[in-house]
């Protein structure tokens, strides 16, 4: 059959607005027209969904053919001439605008998606006509409770089926359906349902308008005076890229940012909702048994203890929710300053996965921890066994460990108040993922950026530079001045590391300033 | 020459002294918004003059990257803050133009504009004629020409709102249509305007201290007028004849019939008195233009530029977006840059503007008519009095606020 194999498709040479462009076979025409910039305005397709046809916005016309095609619905086609521009075309998107229009609600000064909206971007660049329409509006529920995270308001839906396909592709589990037809048609769950997949808060993100919003950031904040900041989830060991949007000093919305290659178009709820951590009981101020101190004393007293131990009983527990430079700071410590052998990795233990997004490992960062330590690292069994049977005589904890009791020493980097920061000797507040400039490593090895979304609560720094003030309070000649330092330094360290890249510097931006991403 | 060298004095000195420096300003009386002069002299006459500027920067250009298109006006008023109408409109035909629309301003519109404008420019010459008056001790002309400014202020407070800082022009028309009577309003006021410069004219023009202050002093040539940039007044005292409205005619100027004064010496009172002529040339503008108002529109009717009706935006969903869209993301300026001038009060006002699609400037550059304007005083001051920095300085009329920026 060797004859038989066929020849590598061939490019397809279609017209776009008078130009002749090259595409590959299986593109659809709306694809196509993005790929060389001529603008086509959509709302039910979706990069990462499947392509209903169903707002018919998108329709271009095809040389050929009498009536207006959907182009997210048509793959290119050799020889095929496409027109996206022309009167008929023009009159046609402001049509389909003006039924859009027709029973949306005058909601826009309170609706959340307000600034962000896809309906307001494209009326006014390809509508901008006054209203026709002097009857009266299609009134539907305003208030409908979904589910767990979700509130739908069925005046504002335009019934592009979005939110329907994120559920029945992305969360395969089909929670939202459409019911009955024409004007009266809604958005709604079958009798007795609700919206309560593990995924359902991506109907948010990718719903056009205000009908779906989230009871989390309903009301908080207006949407373009957040500042975004690209960073990483830190809720598990998948890493799916995300955007900290944040206003006001808090941060007020996690959201997916794309990455083909770890978490597509999405993330999860639970994922969402670690950012309330961030702002939880922060530990903020460094402490001597108890009382606050200047961060210098804290330190000089931390260091005391620590060189007080014999380095065989000395245990330094490492946590897999802390960055990959705080992780080589304190690795470098514990061999350069310390001398231990006996460092633990604990953290955030194990918890419900599925085969879409969520790992069992709810620790952001245990990858990177493994690779750097080698595999010398010991576990949190390990610690306690060690405790139970009095190896261990001193402690110096970074992050925190559950379910143990402490009666010895104890130095300990904390961010939250807590049983194990109350039990220290000297305890130091670090900063948190979205305080601190980093990197994770997530479970497919790749290296991912946190960007610094907010300054550090209270007093707090990032650990890379408590282990640095260790570090030189010991002895140590250590000369970190920023995170990138650390990194480079542990690129040229860590062999598995050796082809990461530190990125560029990112500012957050204010989403206004983005120029209504509708 | 150095201070204290007094062997190198000029011989014509009959009484050598040494140099001594002197500073005007920045807080003094007759440095009209807040300017300094460091000077040499040598008794009562100047050696050297450097006229230090910038006591006003406000950022105008960078807080305009930073704004909506249509947020810039207020701080257009603060430029030449007596004649904000004349700024207001100067912008407004800057992105007017490069939005492509400034063929589609409605003909009322333009009149208004026309109207407005000409009426800063009078209050603008009033400003300057009577501060210059008072600081030469004619205090009585002072008020009755503040007076004749009052009345005007007054009424373009009644058509915008506020006295000084107007904000009324938008990019496509203007805010609002005009009061019921205002134009009845304006014919008795300018009536009123004419009988006060009239006695200011007789207590000033053939007044013979007032005549020894500025006939002769502080010339400028025509050469020299080119050369430096200047415009307005203070270029046509020196006999050029360069007026926006007539060379390069914008809005509805072309269809009017006026005069541009010159001057013969380009001395001080060549400059007070094209400025009295060109108060009775707008006055001439505004009447024809009260007699040819159009009916119509004020504003243009494209949703993408200018404000719905607030009837429409409460009760339409369309209009609703459009007025969130124009208000949060501003208006779209496709990317490109223009340079547009009008006839300011003081001569050449132009903006530069640079857009990158987004809604908000690159860049917003003024060229004040006053930048100029102010520079030639270096050159002209050295060899007069130093009383005689007053009414040369006064008749040049630096603005501060738009020659700082």
């Amino acid at each position: 059959m060797a004859g038989a194999n066929p020849a590598p498709p061939a490019k397809l040479k279609v017209v776009i607005d008078g130009q002749v462009h090259e595409f590959s076979p299986g593109l659809t025409v709306l694809e196509a027209c993005q790929q060389v910039g001529a603008k086509v305005p959509f709302f039910c397709w979706h990069p990462g969904l499947s392509a209903p046809a169903v707002c018919r916005q998108c329709l271009v016309e095809i040389k050929g053919i009498s009536k207006p095609i959907p182009s997210c619905y048509t793959p290119v086609a050799d020889k095929m001439e496409v027109i996206t521009n022309s009167p008929k075309v023009l009159d046609v998107r402001r049509q389909m605008l003006e039924f859009t229009l027709l029973n949306h609600p005058i909601d826009c000064p309170i609706c959340d998606k307000a600034g962000e909206c896809m309906l307001q971007k494209h009326y006014f660049d390809w509508d901008a006509r006054v209203a026709r329409n002097d009857g009266g509006k299609v009134h539907k529920a305003k208030v409908v409770d979904l589910g767990r995270h979700i509130v739908l308001d069925q005046e504002r839906c335009i019934l592009c089926s979005r939110c329907i396909r994120v559920c029945n592709e992305v969360a395969r589990q089909p929670d939202l359906v459409m019911a009955f037809r024409g004007d009266h048609q809604l958005l709604t769950t079958a009798p007795g349902q609700r919206l309560d997949n593990p995924y359902s808060l991506n109907t948010v993100d990718v719903c056009p308008v205000g009908a779906l919003t989230a009871k989390d950031f309903r009301f908080s904040m207006r949407a373009w005076e957040l500042l975004a900041s690209p960073s990483v989830c830190p809720g598990c060991a998948t890493g799916c890229n995300i955007e900290i949007h944040a206003a006001c000093g808090a941060i007020r919305r996690l959201v997916p940012r794309p990455n083909p290659a770890v978490n597509k178009y999405w993330m999860c709820d639970d994922g969402r909702m670690t950012y309330k951590r961030v702002h939880e009981a922060r530990f903020v101020a460094p402490t001597i048994a108890g009382a606050t101190s200047s961060w210098d004393a804290a330190v000089a007293e931390a260091a005391r203890l620590l060189a007080a131990v014999p380095p065989s009983t000395l245990g330094v527990v490492l946590s897999a929710q802390m960055t990959n430079e705080t992780l080589f700071a304190f690795s470098r410590l514990a061999a350069e300053q310390l001398h231990t052998e006996r460092v633990y990795l604990a953290g955030a233990g194990e918890g419900w996965a599925d085969d879409i997004l969520v790992s069992a490992d709810k620790n952001p960062n245990t990858t990177g921890a493994k690779l750097i330590s080698g595999l010398s690292l010991r576990t949190a069994t390990d610690l306690k066994q060690d405790l139970e049977n009095g190896a261990l005589t001193a402690l110096l904890i970074v992050g925190e460990v559950d379910g143990v009791s402490f009666d010895l020493p104890l130095v300990v980097l904390a961010s939250h108040q807590g049983p194990t920061a109350s039990a220290a000797k000297v305890a130091l507040p670090f900063a948190m993922w979205a305080e601190v400039d980093g990197s994770f490593t997530n479970r497919q090895g790749k290296v991912q950026r946190l960007h610094a979304a907010l300054a550090p609560a209270g007093q707090s720094r990032p650990g890379w530079e408590i282990a640095s003030r260790l570090a030189r309070a010991l002895g140590g000649v250590w000369a970190y001045e920023n995170a990138k330092q650390v990194f480079s330094e542990m690129r040229d360290k860590v062999t598995l590391m050796s082809g990461a890249d530190w990125g560029k510097p990112e500012m957050p931006v204010q989403l206004r300033f983005a120029n209504s991403r509708g | 020459m150095g201070f204290g060298d007094a062997a190198n004095l000029p011989e014509d000195d009959e009484l050598p002294s040494e140099n001594m420096p002197l500073n005007m300003g920045p807080s003094h009386p007759a440095m009209h918004g807040t300017v300094r002069m460091v000077m040499e002299v040598q008794g009562e006459k100047i050696r050297t003059v450097d006229v230090q500027i910038g006591y006003l920067h406000r950022c105008f250009e960078k807080e305009a990257e930073n704004a909506t298109w249509t947020q810039i006006f207020p701080y257009t008023d603060r430029l030449n803050y007596v004649s904000p109408m004349l700024n207001n409109v100067g912008y407004a035909l800057a992105v007017e133009k490069l939005l492509g629309i400034d063929t589609k301003i409605p003909e009322r519109a333009q009149f208004i504009r026309v109207i407005v404008g000409e009426i800063s420019r009078i209050t603008d010459h009033l400003t300057c004629l009577a501060a210059s008056a008072m600081e030469l001790a004619a205090f009585t002309v002072f008020f009755y020409l503040m007076k004749a400014r009052e009345w005007l202020w007054e009424l373009l407070e009644e058509l915008s709102g506020a006295r000084l800082t107007h904000s009324y022009v938008r990019i496509g028309g203007v805010v609002a249509d005009l009061t019921d009577d205002f134009c009845p309003k304006l014919r008795d006021v300018l009536r009123r305007c004419r009988a006060s410069i009239a006695d200011a004219d007789k207590m000033l023009t053939s007044n013979r201290i007032f005549r020894d202050r500025m006939d002769g002093i502080g010339i400028i040539t025509r050469d020299d007028a080119i050369g430096w940039g200047l415009t307005g007044p203070v270029g046509r005292s020196t006999g050029l004849a360069y007026d926006v409205r007539k060379d390069h005619p914008y809005l509805v100027y072309d269809r009017f019939d006026f005069d541009v004064p010159v001057g013969s010496k380009g001395d001080n009172f060549d400059r007070y008195a094209v400025r009295l002529e060109e108060i009775k040339q707008s006055m001439r503008i505004l009447e024809q233009a009260m007699d040819r108002l159009p009916r119509g529109p004020v504003l243009i009717d494209d949703a993408r530029v200018a404000l719905p009706p607030k009837r429409e935006v409460y009760n339409t969903i369309e209009s609703m977006i459009a007025h969130f869209k124009l208000i949060m993301d501003g208006i779209v300026v496709p990317p490109g840059e223009i340079y547009s001038f009008t006839e300011g009060g003081n001569g050449e006002l132009g903006f530069y503007i640079v857009s990158d699609g987004s809604g908000r400037p690159y860049k917003c550059r003024v060229r004040p008519p006053c930048f100029a304007n102010t520079a030639v005083l270096n050159k002209i001051l050295p060899g007069l009095f130093i009383a005689d920095v007053v009414p040369t300085f006064g008749m040049i009329n630096m603005i501060g606020g738009e020659c700082d920026r």
